[in-house]
């Protein structure tokens, strides 16, 4: 069949078609079909299962926030995904505990997927409650004035923006809180 | 064999007049984007080194202007470029005129307004938020409709074929697309369907991200490559087989990669394990394309001295196989789990999309704009040196981003290392690739100076041009 394909377009356009379509419906439709995981909110209340949560859609507020992380292109320096690499595991913890790895089942409200394909700031997956608003509001206005060394860019038009600091830091607060990992509910507002 | 090797130099036997309306309006706007671009490059470069640079104002952030570069550099550049070469060899190589100069001169109209409202929308704040899809859906519906244009376009001309066998880069163009269309559509507008969120989202991001490469710009640019190779040298392809097989191997083997860019992350492994091994597969449409380049240069080498479409196009050969080298390599686990994430990517993607695509491209340009505007080029002088600007500077980004990220990775996987040390540690390294963006900067003026120049001088008459 793909011999006469150098001759005849109408042969070409179905192999090229045929040979990209079974890969291509292979690899994006069967998937979630397949794998529930990726659509099915996280829900877990028994310890003896592993670690606890449920995972909640946003809220108004929180989905501000959100188009605003969109809005400003965080997701080009700060990656959220805890990778099943130690590493990572350990430098998404906090205060000594290990972070758990991020799995399908905590994205499933993700309207725009913030996974990233660069950490050139650290990972956020898991920094919900890490911080409470005052930091933020400094980081934001100078990030260099918390972080010394940092090369992130400065925010003043958020941080002095009361409703889109709000906004934003409630939705920085949700990242990988869908997961009630921290021990004693240690978490900052 | 001979036939299909003898169409990429018929196009002089045949007596057709080809007026390259649309190709002339494609390429000299790709030219003036690439360098438009090229400044908005050089700023984010910057900010890397000088982070309060341009800072404080919110339309020139850093998480804003990087998507106008990736988008400006991939679609009001190299695809314009490419789109505009297409443009110019098709009709070659099918013995008769593009089909409607009409049509094809309203395609590159929508073009300018799908990339001047990009830079604007996406500088105002409105991205689509998701990676290389980042233009609007408004602007992304017109995209859609310059691609349908320019997809009639060319298939009507390639109906009207004089030679019923068609060369290699007339199914790379074919393909191109095809495979486009669907690639476009999935990671533009299926990603925004109700309940696709999440990693269901991202892996439709991430078919579309990866092919854009892999099925948009990988096919185009082989395209131009299989054309300018032999048409610069004046030697016959080495092999219409191997180009068959290189051919049918990257329709089929490539879209099935996609899940290699959440290698370790939270999508399911046996879709990992699927994306590695086809990664890895890669390697056959990769050495079968190069090696038929390579082969058809055979006793040919000498040419590279004195024919500036060839250095750029043998360069751009290497980088390619450099690039498709490691990118089969980053997919195995072990590897992945130093490189991902760091600067080593951008050093690997500006490999592929500067060094072997926007080679292939520049090689087309230098030769066709003279022939188009019916002249000579302003200056193989300036040319030269806008290559060897583009090569060492091009070689100082990839190098230094390479260097710098697998130590970085290195770093990484070390947790008793702050993050923020990690970052220090980087700043020599960002600072030798804002210098290399100088170099590479300076050769893309050098570029534009040297086809304006031809443009507006092809008013004299035409000297040494066969």
């Amino acid at each position: 069949m793909l011999g006469k394909t150098d001759s005849n377009a109408t042969w070409f356009v179905v192999a090229a078609l045929g040979l990209f379509f079974i890969g291509g419906l292979l690899t994006t439709v069967a998937p979630p079909l397949l794998d529930k995981s990726w659509n099915t909110p996280f829900v877990n209340h028994d310890p003896a299962k592993g670690v606890t949560g449920e995972l909640k859609p946003y809220t108004e507020q929180e989905m501000r926030g959100y188009k605003i992380y969109i809005r400003e292109g965080c997701k080009y320096c700060h990656t959220q995904q805890v990778r099943t690499l130690a590493s990572d595991v350990a430098r998404s913890g906090w205060k000594g505990v290990k972070a758990p790895i991020s799995t399908p089942d905590e994205f499933v409200y993700d309207w725009r997927q913030t996974f990233g394909t660069k950490r050139t700031g650290p990972d956020l997956a898991r920094v919900g409650g890490k911080y409470n608003k005052q930091w933020h509001k400094a980081h934001f206005n100078n990030p260099r004035d918390l972080v010394p060394g940092s090369i992130m860019p400065p925010f003043p038009w958020i941080a002095n923006n009361p409703q889109e600091l709000d906004d934003l830091v409630a939705y920085l607060q949700t990242r990988g809180r869908a997961k009630d990992w921290r021990p004693d509910g240690d978490y900052e507002q | 064999m001979a036939a299909s090797t003898s169409n990429a130099g018929a196009s002089a036997a045949v007596p057709v007049v080809h007026t390259d309306t649309t190709a002339k309006c494609f390429l000299v706007g790709a030219v003036s984007y690439f360098v438009i671009v090229g400044i908005i490059a050089l700023i984010i470069a910057a900010k890397f080194v000088w982070p309060e640079f341009l800072g404080t104002v919110q339309y020139f952030t850093y998480g804003r202007m990087r998507p106008v570069h990736v988008n400006g550099m991939l679609f009001g550049w190299l695809l314009a470029a490419d789109m505009g070469l297409a443009y110019y060899l098709v009709p070659r190589l099918c013995g008769v005129k593009l089909w409607s100069e009409k049509l094809g001169v309203a395609s590159w109209l929508i073009w300018n307004v799908i990339i001047l409202g990009a830079v604007v929308s996406i500088l105002a704040g409105y991205q689509k938020g998701l990676e290389y899809a980042d233009l609007p859906t408004p602007l992304s519906v017109l995209v859609v409709i310059a691609w349908v244009m320019f997809g009639i376009n060319i298939f009507a001309t390639i109906a009207q074929r004089k030679y019923q066998q068609m060369y290699v880069s007339t199914w790379y163009i074919m393909g191109t697309i095809l495979w486009t269309a669907f690639v476009y559509l999935t990671g533009n507008f299926a990603t925004l369907l109700p309940d696709v969120t999440g990693v269901n989202q991202a892996n439709l991001t991430w078919m579309y991200t990866h092919n854009a490469v892999g099925l948009i710009f990988t096919p185009i640019g082989l395209a131009v490559a299989y054309y300018f190779i032999p048409r610069t040298s004046n030697t016959p392809l080495y092999s219409h087989k191997l180009s068959m097989i290189g051919f049918w191997s990257l329709a089929f083997v490539y879209v099935w990669t996609g899940a290699h860019h959440m290698l370790h992350g939270p999508i399911s492994q046996w879709l990992q394990t699927i994306s590695i091994v086809f990664s890895v597969m890669l390697l056959i449409p990769v050495w079968a394309v190069v090696y038929n380049f390579i082969a058809t240069m055979k006793g040919q080498w000498h040419q590279l001295g004195d024919n500036i479409s060839l250095k750029f196009l043998m360069s751009g050969t290497i980088f390619y196989l450099l690039t498709c080298f490691q990118g089969p390599m980053h997919s195995l686990r072990s590897v992945n789990a130093i490189v991902s994430k760091t600067d080593w990517i951008p050093g690997h993607a500006h490999m592929a999309v500067m060094g072997a695509f926007s080679f292939f491209a520049m090689a087309g340009v230098y030769h066709v704009i003279p022939k188009a505007f019916n002249t000579a080029l302003h200056s193989e002088a300036v040319a030269n040196w806008s290559f060897w600007f583009f090569l060492i500077g091009g070689l100082g980004m990839f190098t230094s981003l390479w260097l710098g990220g697998f130590w970085q990775g290195w770093q990484w996987n070390n947790p008793a290392i702050p993050f923020i040390d990690t970052v220090v540690a980087l700043k020599p390294v960002w600072m030798v690739r804002f210098l290399s963006g100088i170099m590479i900067f300076t050769g893309i003026v050098l570029f534009l100076y040297n086809i304006l120049s031809t443009v507006v001088g092809s008013k004299r008459p035409a000297t040494a041009q066969a």
